[in-house]
């Protein structure tokens, strides 16, 4: 009798919850109503309506990590947008789980409450599948931390402020055979995940490009923690230098082991080392890691330094690259609703494409032809614990 | 309104999809996880070998995919299911994660996959598509429901050792609920690879196999519309929570997975136990016997008087304990044996080789023509021999008609196929089966209860249950293992009559019962056991008679209250034979105890029984 009741109770439940699912549903997707053209240009422009912008974030799952520093620098900048008024903006940020599926859901949702353009998602192979939605709507997308290539050319609709792999990884390349006199290296990469085997192609093709020899390349899973096996057989070649394209999770032992194990020369790692979290948890072995990154965190250029500020005071820690460019983009976004001073989906696309020379927290900002981001990448190395620029 | 809600529409029937792959193995109680694994070999192999939806349109090329898809997601379950039928359980859930951990290790390192990056695929499917193909595959499992391989599959799930004493092939039987569970997870992996246009081997990892497996568990396994329930609550979760205004970030997943818990404590069947289910009983049951057996196949019995049952110096031997040793017997078309002696004696062991559950150490033994020990146990089945256990072993959450419908397995026609095209044929055929299995029941005085659950019945109703299941299977020979055991006198009464009224129809009955009075006064024939080995033979007068009979029950003077110990099984045996002291149902180390492939939670040794006995 009491399990029937239970089981009562439990299927009423569920009923109501689907009910109130059902009217909730119906209610919205009228957010986007309302006038999005405005009266002036630039810093003067007035929209009346709120322009709604959707961002599709990894803020559970395995990037995680990821999607919460990207919150906060939307979050930042959305507060900052709100303080300069003229144009206000209705940000919903929603949670992908780092499931791909949910990115599509999500875009499909966003797409018909009709936003005007869609910030994210965080994860390249996400963005595979889910910019499409987009694109095939007419709604502008706005990658900024997708650097796999090829994103853009899902469509005329898809632009992102990250540099990709493939622009970041030469300068990296380039800098540090430059400064270490790199003859022969040995390369080593995680082979199942997309992000650090994309940044592998980028190292093997720049290494050749500058005429750099490769003793051996070693492949390991993104789940291994001990490498020291693989490090033997590295030391074995006795190269100048370790390039290494790896996610932080095996960043921080790998280098450890490194240094524990005597190897004293240059790691240059890609994207995935581009983390706090490499100083503060690898500690002086990290001193030396030569890692190439979009943002330069010690750059002084006005927006930089009052942004480094502003994050510091608000949460408290300092920025990642994350945060920066997601901060940077949604300023970004602002920046092309001001142009044309109108937030419909086909005067947002026009106005991004076409811009130039925006000083940004990543520096000065274009946007090329290919709807590609295009600023000064920095070649770092960790000193003193912390980033510094490689010089 | 459609196209708001398309995205997720698409994922329920992709989800759903990919949960009967799981289905459609739990269903027959087996735990794999390889699903992933045919799903990522089916798509990447679909998406690299089918047509280009440019070159022969869109539908088209999808279909090829479907096909290629289907056909490598089979294969791939033939190729694992050979080495892999015989494991249960745990192991077989472990050795199938592995075959999916290595499939996706492979497709990373090959070159025309796309590696982690993945392999770019056109979107073509539409939610009208997958939700077609979400149709066919529910339809598919709706009719196999009702059919007589769709029951055969649930007996397996429930008792493993039943299902094979009723006939059924359960190894082959096993391997084709595999080989689906490969097509349908082919299937997924098809339309899921046309719909989010980039598969990558990490979407088939793990964590998709699990989420494979709980989408089914929560809807509920033993239910086809389970699936498609499941799916619904998992894609609906994340959807509802977002409707609701639950702000994104951990309380999401939280809130998920507390609800995931609520489920599965409420409702241990899932939601598709919130569905009531109804067993259909066949209108006309008293309506001559004619007119519904010549829908069933026709069986052979011996003639009268004709051998049944020959031994000759057959020996069981569990690591130097003789539970049987030397024993020959022969029994004839039409008698009615009682297997008598105290507990330990050897008579489970004994009518465990008769009915090939246990393979002789010694000796040899012929069955209606079969040589037992070397002949699969279904195959003694279908010669003619049906039997109880001594611990009921009924298929627990079918209902009582089931259970006699199982046992019906062997003389009712396959109805799977003819159901999905609706012949005609099959309807008769399946009411053919009820009006026996119906009848059967009544034989025993259960007609009432026959929508009941069989785990809901009272002891003494159980082991007729049992006895109506095994009646169905039209034997030649039935053996009863402690049919009474129970059952007050008025039943045992009713139970010898029984027994004695079939006997009258020329059926052949051995059977073990430690009710004397009632073997004596039913059998035609009293065989009697004491460690191991027949002391006495003869009709039931004679044994009544018998000075060793006497002494083997109730011992010498001077020996009494030891002897009566072992028969209680509660004394150490002065004799030595270290076997007798312990409890029957311990005592003997044989498979019929150990296999329950339907309990959930123990952890059962891997199965070490001979290929030739699946």
């Amino acid at each position: 009798m009491r399990a029937t009741l239970s089981t009562a109770a439990v299927a009423t439940a569920a009923v109501f919850v689907l009910a109130s699912c059902g009217s909730e549903g119906e209610g919205s997707g009228s957010a986007a109503s309302g006038d999005l053209a405005g009266e002036g240009s630039g810093d003067s422009c007035s929209i009346e309506a709120a322009v709604p912008i959707g961002a599709v974030l990894s803020l559970t799952g395995a990037a995680a990590s990821y999607g919460e520093s990207q919150q906060r620098g939307l979050d930042l900048a959305a507060a900052e947008l709100a303080e300069k008024g003229g144009v206000t903006y209705d940000l919903r940020i929603e949670d992908d789980q780092t499931d791909p599926r949910q990115a599509i859901t999500l875009f499909d949702q966003f797409v018909s409450d009709d936003v005007s353009l869609i910030i994210g998602p965080t994860l390249s192979n996400a963005a595979v599948q889910a910019d499409p939605v987009a694109q095939d709507a007419g709604v502008p997308v706005l990658g900024i931390s997708n650097t796999a290539a090829g994103i853009t050319d899902i469509g005329d609709y898809v632009f992102r402020d990250s540099l990709t792999e493939q622009a970041v990884i030469p300068q990296t390349i380039a800098k540090a055979t430059e400064e270490f006199g790199l003859q022969n290296v040995v390369v080593m990469y995680s082979n199942d995940d997309a992000f650090t085997e994309s940044g592998y192609e980028a190292f093997a093709a720049a290494l050749e490009d500058e005429g750099v020899g490769v003793a051996e390349t070693i492949t390991f899973s993104k789940s291994d923690t001990d490498f020291r096996a693989l490090l033997t057989q590295a030391q074995a070649s006795n190269p100048d230098a370790l390039v290494v394209s790896a996610l932080i999770e095996a960043a921080v032992p790998l280098v450890t082991q490194a240094r524990e194990m005597g190897i004293d020369v240059p790691i240059i790692g890609g994207n995935g080392f581009n983390n706090p979290r490499l100083m503060a948890d690898a500690g002086e072995a990290a001193e030396g890691v030569v890692v190439g990154a979009a943002w330069n965190s010690a750059s002084e250029n006005p927006e930089n330094t009052a942004f480094l500020e502003a994050f510091e005071a608000e949460y408290g820690t300092q920025p990642d690259q994350f945060a920066a460019q997601a901060y940077a983009g949604l300023l970004l976004v602002d920046q092309a609703v001001r142009t044309n001073c109108a937030a419909d989906h086909d005067s947002i696309k026009e106005a991004l494409g076409g811009l130039e020379n925006v000083p940004t927290v990543l520096g000065e900002f274009s946007i090329d032809e290919n709807r590609d981001a295009v600023h000064p990448a920095v070649v770092q190395v960790v000193q003193d614990g912390a980033f510094a620029v490689l010089e | 309104m459609l196209a708001e809600y398309a995205t997720p529409l698409t994922f329920i029937a992709l989800g759903a999809v990919f949960a009967y792959s799981f289905y459609a193995v739990l269903i027959a109680g087996q735990l794999s996880l390889g699903q992933a694994g045919f799903a990522s070999v089916a798509a990447f192999s679909a998406a690299t070998l089918a047509p280009s939806g440019d070159d022969v349109g869109d539908v088209p090329a999808l279909l090829v995919a479907v096909v290629i898809g289907m056909a490598v997601g089979a294969l791939a379950a033939v190729v694992l299911g050979l080495p892999t039928m015989h494991l249960r359980g745990v192991y077989l859930a472990i050795a199938t994660l592995g075959f999916a951990e290595a499939v996706r290790v492979v497709l990373l390192n090959l070159e025309w996959t796309g590696g982690a990056q993945g392999l770019g695929v056109p979107r073509i499917l539409t939610v009208g598509m997958a939700w077609t193909a979400l149709a066919v595959v529910a339809y598919w499992f709706w009719r196999m429901g009702r059919s007589r391989y769709g029951r055969a599959l649930e007996a397996i799930r429930e008792d493993e050792l039943a299902a094979r004493s009723m006939g059924i092939d359960v190894g082959r039987h096993r391997l084709a609920a595999f080989v689906t569970a490969g097509a349908v997870a082919g299937l997924y992996g098809v339309l899921f690879a046309y719909y989010v246009r980039l598969i990558a081997p990490g979407d088939f990892d793990f964590s998709a196999a699990v989420e494979g497996l709980v989408t089914a568990v929560v809807g509920g396994s033993t239910m086809f519309l389970g699936p498609l329930l499941g799916s619904g609550f998992q894609t609906m979760v994340p959807e509802i929570q977002r409707a609701v205004g639950v702000e994104a970030g951990w309380i999401r997943p939280f809130l998920a997975g507390l609800l995931l818990l609520v489920v599965i404590l409420f409702l241990p069947g899932g939601l598709a136990s919130l569905i009531p289910r109804r067993t259909r009983m066949p209108s006309s049951v008293g309506g001559g016997e004619d007119g519904g057996t010549s829908h069933l196949a026709a069986r052979r019995h011996p003639t009268p008087g004709e051998t049944v049952v020959s031994l000759s110096g057959l020996g069981k031997e569990y690591g130097g304990v003789h539970a049987v040793r030397g024993v020959d017997l022969e029994i004839g078309s039409g008698e009615v044996v009682g297997l008598i002696g105290p507990n330990g004696a050897g008579k489970t062991t004994l009518v465990n080789m008769i009915s090939g559950l246990v393979p002789p150490s010694s000796g040899s033994a012929t069955v209606l023509g079969v040589p037992v020990g070397r002949t699969p146990v279904h195959r003694v089945a279908a010669a003619g021999v049906s039997r109880t256990f001594q611990h009921s072993k009924l298929f627990n959450r079918l209902s009582a008609l089931e259970n006699v419908l199982v046992g019906a397995h062997l003389v009712s026609r396959p109805t799977f196929l003819r159901r999905l095209l609706w012949l005609p044929s099959a309807r008769r055929d399946e009411r053919a089966s009820l009006e026996h299995a119906a009848r059967c029941l009544q034989r025993v005085g259960l007609g009432d209860l026959a929508g009941n659950r069989a785990s809901s019945l009272s002891y003494g109703d159980q082991r007729r249950l049992e006895i109506a299941r095994a009646l169905a299977s039209d034997p030649s020979l039935l053996i009863l293992d402690e049919p009474a055991a129970g059952m007050n006198h008025v039943e045992a009464a009713g139970l010898s009559e029984l027994i004695r009224s079939l006997a009258r129809g020329g059926l052949t009955i051995l059977f073990i019962e430690h009710n004397v009075g009632m073997v004596l006064e039913t059998c035609t024939r009293v065989v009697v056991l004491d460690f191991g080995e027949v002391i006495a033979s003869g009709t039931p007068e004679e044994i009544a008679a018998n000075p060793a009979v006497i002494e083997a029950y109730l011992g010498t003077a001077d020996e009494e209250p030891a002897a009566g110990s072992i028969a209680e099984g509660t004394l150490a045996d002065p004799t030595g034979g270290g076997a007798h002291a312990m409890p029957p149902d311990t005592r003997t180390p044989d498979a019929v105890t150990n296999v329950d492939p339907g309990s959930a939670g123990t952890l059962p040794p891997p199965d070490t029984t001979p290929r030739s006995a699946t």
